[in-house]
């Protein structure tokens, strides 16, 4: 290993090192164990829910969609499914308990702008790949 | 694949983690080297910075963990030692992750106010972004021969790929690359109308449209501050205090003073922000009153009781500065009980969470 990256991880192993200090030692030990449970929660979620769910999809899609479809609905997959878990706090509208008398937050219809949304991804994304898609089969077989 | 994801990602938590710690040190009370009062937009730029890159950064994370899945599932390798490395690399790598993860969505709960959680979101966010960021730089040090390879080669190569990776993805990796992109992008749209004002009609998902009492959105309300009978009480005063030296004004002592209009933003933590004509005494004609000297510090205090910002320190220089307002008025109307009435604090480039409200006490500080 070079010198340069031996620093550069020596340097990393500092820095998170500085962190860890930083978490434990400025609060109490039920905020600690709440981040730590925050902390391993979201590798949980992840790893064995959101992963699993992914792949179980691509295997549903692998068997039911004909070929043509599937990089289209890979696509929206990848776009749609991204874009669902950032807009689940504004379509759940939790803030609003904590402000109940703040109009000004959360202030729009977030339902009709998410649809809004998936009809933009399906009309501009999903049905552009699908036509990409069969042009370059036809121009395929005709070569 | 995994290493043109990671780029951006990178990139992304750089600034991140650089406009995260501006935003810090803005509101630490001691600044060995004062936080500049110019230019007023630069906190507004920042902290809008963060929380759109932040946003960014969710679809690629989610690519990026998507392609990297697999190896997560491999057995380590025979050997003492290679397992041994094996074993640290998936530990550090378990760090990496585990505080990506947190941060991102601590951070996009945090900007919606949604708190379902027991710790300090500040000091965790914080001290978990050192980790984040001390982790990423290992994670390159360990990868930097297979990055630079991976880079240099064409995205279709499969010279670089796991041994079992042997059938081609539906999208192709080009194809998932420009879904990555589109999907980051799409977040982005999709939320930044919040600080960005021109985005706000096709932002359906900004946490802020926009509007308020005289076109600023609130953060806090004073029934939620509870000032709603302080800050009407026809006996408010606020009093400027320096040592022995003591005024006390009413509303109408202070509208008798000069009044000087400032456009300002408030920028809020949180990400959103709102630019505004704000009208008002400047603060240093105040600390005349009581021929406080240059570059004091003041102690400003709110009516409210309760929160973490009822008192917060105004450094020298925002103190001094002409544009550091007492706003009296918004847009021309009276102040909104919910912006700060009877009187709030004003100042360029400063967290919003430090723009006090509802004043009732300035000290100068010896």
């Amino acid at each position: 290993m070079s010198r340069g990256r031996a620093g550069l991880g020596a340097l990393g192993v500092l820095l998170a090192a500085y962190g860890g200090w930083l978490l434990l030692s400025r609060q109490d030990s039920a905020g600690n164990l709440d981040a730590v449970l925050w902390l391993a929660g979201g590798v949980v979620v992840h790893d064995l829910l959101l992963a699993p769910a992914v792949l179980a999809l691509c295997w549903v899609g692998a068997r039911l969609l004909p070929p043509l479809a599937r990089p289209a609905a890979a696509a929206g997959l990848v776009v749609l499914g991204s874009l669902t878990l950032l807009a689940v706090p504004f379509l759940g509208g939790f803030g609003r308990d904590n402000a109940p008398d703040n109009a000004t937050l959360l202030d729009r219809d977030y339902t009709a702008g998410y649809l809004v949304l998936v009809a933009f991804v399906l009309l501009g994304v999903v049905l552009p790949v699908l036509v990409v898609t069969v042009l370059r089969e036809r121009s395929r077989g005709q070569g | 694949m995994s290493a043109r994801v990671g780029r951006w990602l990178g990139i992304s938590f750089g600034i991140c983690f650089l406009t995260g710690l501006v935003s810090h040190y803005a509101q630490d009370p001691s600044q060995p080297v004062p936080f500049p009062t110019s230019p007023a937009w630069g906190y507004r730029v920042t902290q809008g910075l963060h929380v759109t890159t932040g946003i960014a950064s969710v679809p690629l994370l989610l690519v990026k963990l998507w392609t990297v899945f697999p190896l997560l599932l491999q057995s380590l390798p025979a050997g003492t030692g290679a397992r041994l490395r094996a074993a640290g690399e998936r530990a550090s790598n378990a760090v990496l992750v585990a505080s990506s993860v947190f941060l991102l969505t601590t951070g996009l709960l945090n900007s919606t106010q949604w708190y379902p959680w027991e710790f300090s979101f500040r000091r965790t966010h914080y001290a978990l972004a050192w980790v984040a960021i001390g982790a990423l730089l290992l994670h390159l040090a360990i990868k930097a021969p297979t990055i630079r390879e991976a880079l240099r080669r064409d995205v279709d190569d499969p010279a670089l790929d796991r041994p079992t990776a042997t059938e081609q993805g539906a999208l192709g990796r080009r194809g998932l690359l420009r879904a990555t992109w589109t999907a980051s992008a799409l977040a982005v749209l999709a939320t930044a109308g919040s600080t960005v004002p021109w985005l706000r009609q096709v932002s359906v998902l900004g946490v802020r449209s926009g509007e308020g009492p005289g076109g600023v959105p609130v953060n806090r309300t004073a029934r939620a501050a509870g000032v709603t009978e302080t800050a009407v009480d026809p006996a408010y005063r606020l009093e400027v205090v320096w040592g022995t030296r003591r005024v006390s004004l009413g509303r109408e002592d202070l509208l008798a003073m000069t009044q000087h209009t400032e456009e300002l933003p408030i920028a809020c933590v949180e990400g959103w922000s709102a630019s505004a004509a704000w009208t008002g005494v400047r603060l240093r004609d105040l600390l005349d009153l009581v021929d406080a000297p240059a570059g004091s510090e003041v102690e400003v205090t709110s009516l409210q009781q309760r929160g973490a910002f009822a008192r917060t320190l105004l450094q020298g220089n925002f103190a001094d500065d002409d544009r550091t307002l007492v706003a009296l008025a918004l847009a021309g109307e009276p102040l909104d009980l919910d912006h700060g009435y009877p009187a709030r604090l004003i100042a360029p480039n400063r967290p919003g969470v430090l723009q006090t409200k509802w004043l009732s006490r300035l000290e100068v500080l010896a």
